[in-house]
């Protein structure tokens, strides 16, 4: 499991992507990926490309990323979703709150 | 990273007096407290006796080599880490080897370094101090786990208690499977009767395990069975139910839930899903399955403005089922890791006879498909079945009963605004109940209201045609409709007169409910034949039976009933 | 290469560590020396315990200095557990270096006596 922080050159661009298994055990890399840059940034993408797995906890990750990135002034987007994952998310609706692809 | 000097106990076996001699005076110089032997069985003896921290051991020695004495010493130390440095001078890899293999930890040559020396005594002790770091918290993590599981078994007795106390054991119609920890991994099953003895059940699962997940239910469920007791609808309990944890719980906590209310007077099921996996609503007669599909953010998650509480409502015929169940029941793993899955939860379906037996027989297939025990399996089922009498559960009142209104009346009117977000039900009931003898006919009393209620907001103000209900399809047109309507309305009323009178024998209550609807043709309606009225109709029979009488005017705009008491004696 | 018999290096190395201790270091070595020379000779054809007793002189000596009687008794150590002819000889010669460097440690000893 790894979580890798990437910023854009000018700050504003925040894509984190998550390697393995998106569980409770990423719980502090995940929170440390967002909460360290000095300048916020504005916008944020999560790429779940070699995401393997994700469980509940993963849904309550992205909501802190969320609530940090403003709650309903954030734009926080969820790319790269496999078709598991994609049903995961469409039965809690994430849908409605997270732009996903 | 140079850790305060510590002196430790030494003990030096060596049958050569000059090389004892120097030894124990270089190792003195360094600041230890030494102790001496001169063969093998003395250092055994000599360390069972003083426990020395480490030990310095010639590898030859007559009466019991070192060799012999190290294990022994090993032995006698238990978890305990007792390094062992041989001295030697012995030069084959092969004796080398024998020294770490005896237990030895390190070895120092001869002729004697003391740089050399002092600089694996000092390993060695790092080595040994880390050894009684670990025995230590190994330790107290057991104590702490010891502590924990006493406290979770504290948590789910208070829990039980109060999980519990709904009619989910008591309610004939009602079967359910759940695991004894489902609890502790967060998964609610909540029943309860509403006055009118319609049946809430709530199936919630909440993120995250144990003693926070098992925490967050207890809120919800005293939310769930006061607000149903009342007679509040699920729209307004749901959005209590959110806005209570979305402000109490963590960002990242929720409850993911299907909340539904069933109704064997009105044949319905009406359902709202937030994050759960599918229920099922199983027609006996045509076998055929509705799914009750998530369409809802999981409780707690969006803020009281943006919560969405629309449900959908389906028709439901006697002997049908719902079915319920948690992620559980699907994500259940065989020994290779293969989940149960949907399709296997719909070859049972289609594989069932007696629709009687067709909960036993999930159970049986989830047995039989199980390799690895889940601890967190939900699985309900509720029938619908004749009218059940009114439970005879009567809420406890605070009063004594002495002192009661018995010549009042009071008119309201709920306008558009109110109409939109407000039930005045549940109010208007405890009003209703102040009276004392009106309470042992609150069952009733509440289905009329409801009724009554239902009729001059859908079809008065709302302009809803009732026929539009004849099948599941137009069901769900009807309740569509209504969402919209409800959502746009601007303009209307509902009027609502309650008059209290007593009388010789004890005492009347008139209900009269007017709406600013069109009205009508009452004759007709009251004409039609039972089963017509049942599905779409205005449940009027229901009315008529449950009240002592029933008037309508104003060409159907106005409805008028009465409800009598004899005084208690 | 000159063969070294006594290392002053070491000498001063254990001077260092001793102190007030250092004669009795040289006095404890000389008299376990004597005796392990007479155990040789008596254990002439025993090739163990020759082994036994090497092994044990070698570390002392080497402790203290005496470079060129460790090598001997290192020799002796292997030798006795292979062929047993020509132990005799090395013996002799261990005995031959003892009586050379002993009087060396002795006025050590008495250098630094009161």
């Amino acid at each position: 499991m790894s979580i890798e922080p990437d910023v854009s050159l000018d700050g504003k661009k925040l894509t984190i992507t998550i390697k393995g298994r998106f569980d409770f055990g990423s719980h502090q890399a995940f929170r440390d990926a967002y909460e360290r840059f000095y300048k916020v940034p504005e916008s944020y993408i999560v790429d779940l490309k070699e995401t393997t797995y994700m469980d509940s906890s993963a849904l309550g990750m992205l909501l802190l990323l969320r609530d940090h990135a403003g709650s309903d002034n954030s734009d926080v987007r969820v790319i790269n979703s496999n078709s598991d994952i994609r049903k995961i998310l469409a039965i809690s609706n994430f849908d409605k709150l997270f732009d996903i692809s | 990273m140079t850790a305060a000097f510590e002196p430790l106990t030494i003990l030096i076996a060596e049958d050569s007096a000059a090389d004892l001699l120097l030894l124990t005076t270089i190792v003195r110089r360094q600041g230890h407290h030494v102790l001496t032997a001169t063969n093998g069985e003395e250092a055994v003896e000599v360390f069972a006796r003083e426990r020395p921290q480490l030990v310095l051991m010639d590898a030859l020695m007559p009466v019991m080599d070192g060799f012999f004495a190290a294990r022994w010493i090993k032995q006698l130390a238990g978890e305990e880490l007792v390094p062992v440095i041989f001295l030697t001078s012995l030069s084959e890899s092969a004796d080398l080897a024998e020294c770490l293999d005896a237990g030895g930890d390190d070895f120092l040559p001869k002729p004697y370094n003391p740089l050399i020396l002092a600089a694996k005594i000092n390993a060695m002790d790092r080595l040994r101090r880390l050894q009684a770091t670990v025995l230590q918290q190994r330790d107290q993590i057991a104590r702490h786990h010891d502590y924990l599981l006493h406290e979770q078994r504290a948590a789910k007795a208070v829990f039980d208690k109060v999980a519990h106390s709904g009619c989910i054991n008591a309610a004939p119609n009602i079967r359910y499977l759940q695991s004894p920890y489902a609890l502790f991994n967060g998964d609610l099953l909540l029943a309860a009767y509403t006055p009118s003895g319609d049946m809430h059940v709530l199936l919630g699962d909440f993120t995250g395990h144990g003693l926070p997940a098992a925490i967050g239910a207890m809120p919800l469920a005293e939310v769930f069975y006061g607000m149903t007791a009342k007679g509040y609808g699920l729209a307004q309990t749901l959005r209590e139910m959110n806005a209570k944890l979305k402000r109490i719980l963590p960002v990242d906590m929720f409850c993911c839930a299907t909340l539904l209310c069933l109704s064997s007077q009105r044949r319905v099921v009406e359902v709202w899903n937030g994050g759960m996996p599918e229920g099922y609503v199983h027609a006996i007669a045509t076998g055929k399955r509705t799914a009750l599909i998530s369409r809802h953010l999981p409780l707690g998650v969006l803020s009281a403005q943006a919560f969405d509480d629309s449900t959908e409502v389906w028709p439901m015929a006697l002997g049908d089922r719902v079915f319920l169940l948690s992620d559980g029941v699907l994500e259940t793993a065989d020994g290779n890791d293969q989940l149960f899955g949907v399709e296997r939860l719909q070859q049972v379906f289609y594989a069932n006879r007696e629709p009687g037996r067709l909960f036993e027989e999930i159970e049986q297939a989830l047995a039989a498909f199980r390799g690895r025990a889940r601890d967190d399996v939900s699985l309900v089922e509720i029938t619908l079945q004749a009218d059940l009498p009114l439970p005879t559960v009567q809420p406890v009142y605070t009063d004594s009963g002495q002192s009661c209104p018995l010549d009042w009346s009071v008119s309201f009117e709920f306008r558009a605004q109110t109409l939109k977000r407000y039930n005045p039900l549940p109010y208007l009931l405890q009003l209703l109940l102040e009276v004392h003898g009106l309470r042992e006919q609150s069952g009733a009393l509440y289905s009329v209201m409801a009724e009554l209620y239902s009729n001059a907001l859908e079809h008065g103000v709302l302009g809803l045609d009732s026929r539009i209900k004849r099948d599941a399809q137009g069901f769900a047109q009807y309740y569509q409709q209504r969402n919209e309507r409800l959502a746009r309305l601007d303009h209307g009323y509902i009027r609502v007169q309650v008059q209290v009178v007593p009388t010789a024998t004890g005492g009347t209550m008139t209900l009269r409910i007017d709406d600013s609807g069109p009205g009508f043709d009452v004759e007709q309606v009251l004409a039609q034949p039972l089963d017509i009225d049942r599905l779409s109709g205005r449940g009027l029979s229901l009315v008529r039976q449950l009240s002592s009488d029933v008037r309508w005017s104003d060409g159907g705009r106005s409805v008028c009933v009465e409800f009598c008491w004899k005084a208690l004696a | 290469m000159a063969e070294i018999h006594l290392d002053p290096n070491v000498l001063s190395g254990l001077q260092e560590v001793m102190e007030a201790e250092y004669p009795r270091l040289l006095e404890t070595f000389l008299h376990d020396s004597e005796e392990r020379v007479t155990a040789l000779r008596k254990a002439r054809d025993d090739a163990k315990a020759l082994g036994r007793i090497a092994h044990s002189f070698k570390g002392s000596s080497g402790n203290l200095g005496a470079v060129r009687l460790a090598q001997l008794c290192e020799r002796l150590e292997a030798e006795s557990v292979g062929a047993q002819a020509g132990l005799g000889a090395l013996v002799d010669q261990i005995d031959h270096e003892f009586a050379l460097v002993r009087p060396l440690y002795e006025s050590e000893r008495e250098r630094f006596s009161l």
